[in-house]
This record gives C-alpha cells, structure tokens and sequence, in this order.
C-alpha cells in the first residue's frame, strides 16, 4: 500500500518541477512565451506541419496513420472548425495558407498523381481549381492577410519560380 | 453550305478565346512573374505582407539563399539591415504592413528564428527554449503570434508563441487596438518616430 503512496508522490514531484522547468524555459526563450494550452492541443492527434497565421484563424495539415488533412482551427475558441468538401481521402495536402477572415483556404495538394493548387471558400462550402500559366507544378502557397493575393512557389522550366495572382 | 460551317467556327474562335479568358475562376488575375525588373532566376519560399503590398521571397545571392523584400508590384527591392552574413535565409514572414519580418537564418551550427523590425531597425532573435530548432515559420499579420514548426523526438510539430511583451502590434491602417494592451505593447516611442522611414 506504501508503494502506490510514493508512487503518487513521485508523479505529483515529477508534474510540479516538470512544470517548473518549463516555465523557467519560457523565460528563458528571449520574449517567446508558450501558448501551453493550445500547444497541447496541437500536439495530440498525429503531426502537425505547415502553419498559416492569420487573425483569429491557424491553419495547418495535420497527418495520422501517413493521410494528411487539412485543419483551420479557431484560436479564439480552441477549436477546429469544419471544412466540408475541401479534404478528400485520396488527396495529400502539401501547403495551405488561409486569410485574415477566415474565407480564403488556399492548398496545394497531390490529387491522382498530379499536384495542384486549389482555392476554397469556406463561406459558399465551394472548392476550385487554379490553372497555372504556363503550366508549373506548384509546391507551397501563401496568401495576403486581406484575401487579395496568392503567391504560389512552383517548379517550372527546371527553375522554382513565384506566380502571383490577384483575388477579385 | 455545309463548306461554310466550319470557317462561322474558326470565325467565332477568338471570340470563344476571349469567353474563356474572362472566365477564370472567381475572376482571378495574373500578376507578371517574375515581378518587374527582377529578371528570370530561381526563386523560392514567398511570403505576401497582410496587404498584399510587399513581397518577401528567397533567391541566390553568391551562392546563398537570401531573403529579397519586395515591392511587389515595381519589384523595387527594400533594404534589410541585419541579415547579411546569417545565410543560408528561409521561411519569411511579414506582418500586415510589412513592418516586421520574420524568417529563419543560421546563427552557428543552429537555425534561429529572428524578427527584423523595419520601424525601430531592432533584430529580435527568438531562440526555442530547449534548444530546439525550428524547420519554418508564420507570423501573424499584426505580430502578436509567431507559428514555429519544428522536429522533437522524429515528430514534427506545431508550437504557437506569444509575441505581444516584445513586438508592437502591425494593425491595417485606422483599425484600433481591442481590449486592455499587455505590457509593452502601444504604439508610439521609437515606432511612431520611424514611421515615415519604413513604409
């Protein structure tokens, strides 16, 4: 009976100086502080690659068991918000980036051997296709806090380039 | 009679081409690229401040990746004070008005994540406590949070930081400061004093 009472403490002295620890790295981290709370909840439920910041809104691909999907999740609430009709089972994102309101998901994905670059509006539930031209195949995406440009990096002619597009 | 259907075609091909082209999805538009005046070398890793206006992007200087600031609609280059002998650059990041500029630079043998403000000409290095190092970067547009991600134990991962004790905030033109401002955050002091210079 002894030894699940030590036990207990030990994991009680284990939590507190762990948490010591990290606070103390915090204040160590040159005006970096942790988001504790939201970093845990990132770190649960596979990896997490490729964020995108913006206002109120992270977006971010979050990969379990090798399928990649991606997330737009609410900072304000801590909460993942539902995204139908951009993810696919067969699909593997590979950049996304989203804007300050929330409504533009821009993502390059590997879709049916080829790798495209797609742009969803969460408002209208409604994905579409972007040409690229001349063609190129596209690798990562960024997109204008205020939703009125992407700068796409691509690989064209045996070169990596940078197409900018203007939204309406 | 049947001759003449396919020259009505051809005809009404341009016209046809012309439908196509005003039908690009969502009335996209395509901005020239390279941007003007930049000619045609590789380019890597872009990076759009929150209005759209500046455009950050990593070429080869020497044999380095650099990190290029932009106008992105001239392609006239704007100077960068401290990042000059920290190559290899990745992974910029501007906030909205382009005031800030986070990116990933070599400092030793370790990748650090550093902030150059454009306003103050301040370089804020941002190690990760534990001496990790971080793969690539998001900066959100009015600086308050930083978005590393970095590999620990052969996972990547994603770690939110708060930036509000050390950056002042990088807000759209008349938007105001919401709510109580946490220590060290106002606008004004060496901000203001600068703010002709940098935009």
């Amino acid at each position: 009976m002894k030894r699940p009472a030590a036990l207990n403490l030990l994991r009680r002295v284990g939590l507190i100086s762990g948490l010591a620890g990290a606070l103390a790295l915090a204040g160590c981290g040159g005006g970096l502080r942790p988001l504790i709370g939201l970093n845990l909840q990132l770190a649960r439920g596979g990896e997490v690659r490729a964020p995108s910041l913006a206002g109120p809104w992270l977006a971010l691909i979050r990969s379990r068991e090798g399928r990649g999907r991606v997330e737009l999740i609410a900072l304000d609430r801590n909460a993942p918000v539902p995204l139908p009709g951009l993810n696919r089972p067969d699909a593997q994102p590979l950049s996304v980036a989203v804007d300050q309101r929330g409504e533009h998901l821009a993502v390059v994905r590997q879709l049916e051997g080829r790798t495209e670059l797609v742009l969803y509006r969460r408002s209208l539930q409604a994905l579409q296709p972007i040409a690229l031209q001349p063609a190129g195949v596209p690798r990562q995406v960024q997109l204008s806090a205020d939703g009125r440009v992407l700068a796409v990096e691509l690989s064209r002619d045996g070169r990596w380039q940078v197409d900018l597009l203007e939204l309406p | 009679m049947q001759r003449r259907r396919p020259l009505r075609l051809l005809g009404a091909l341009p016209l046809l081409l012309a439908l196509a082209g005003c039908a690009a999805p969502w009335g996209l538009r395509r901005q020239p690229s390279p941007p003007l005046g930049l000619g045609q070398e590789s380019r890597q890793d872009p990076a759009l401040s929150g209005d759209g206006r500046l455009l950050a992007s990593v070429v080869e200087r020497g044999g380095r990746s650099t990190v290029l600031l932009q106008e992105r609609r001239s392609g006239s280059t704007v100077p960068l004070r401290h990042l000059r002998g920290r190559q290899p650059h990745s992974s910029p990041s501007l906030s909205w008005n382009g005031r800030y500029l986070a990116l990933l630079v070599q400092q030793g043998p370790q990748r650090l994540a550093v902030v150059e403000d454009r306003a103050t000409g301040q370089l804020h290095p941002l190690p990760l406590p534990g001496g990790r190092e971080p793969e690539r970067l998001s900066l959100a547009p009015d600086a308050s949070q930083l978005a590393l991600q970095l590999v620990e134990a052969g996972q990547t991962r994603v770690e939110l930081y708060d930036l509000r004790g050390l950056l002042e905030p990088d807000l759209p033109p008349g938007q105001p400061l919401s709510g109580p401002a946490p220590a060290g955050v106002a606008l004004g002091g060496a901000a203001l004093r600068h703010l002709g210079g940098w935009r």
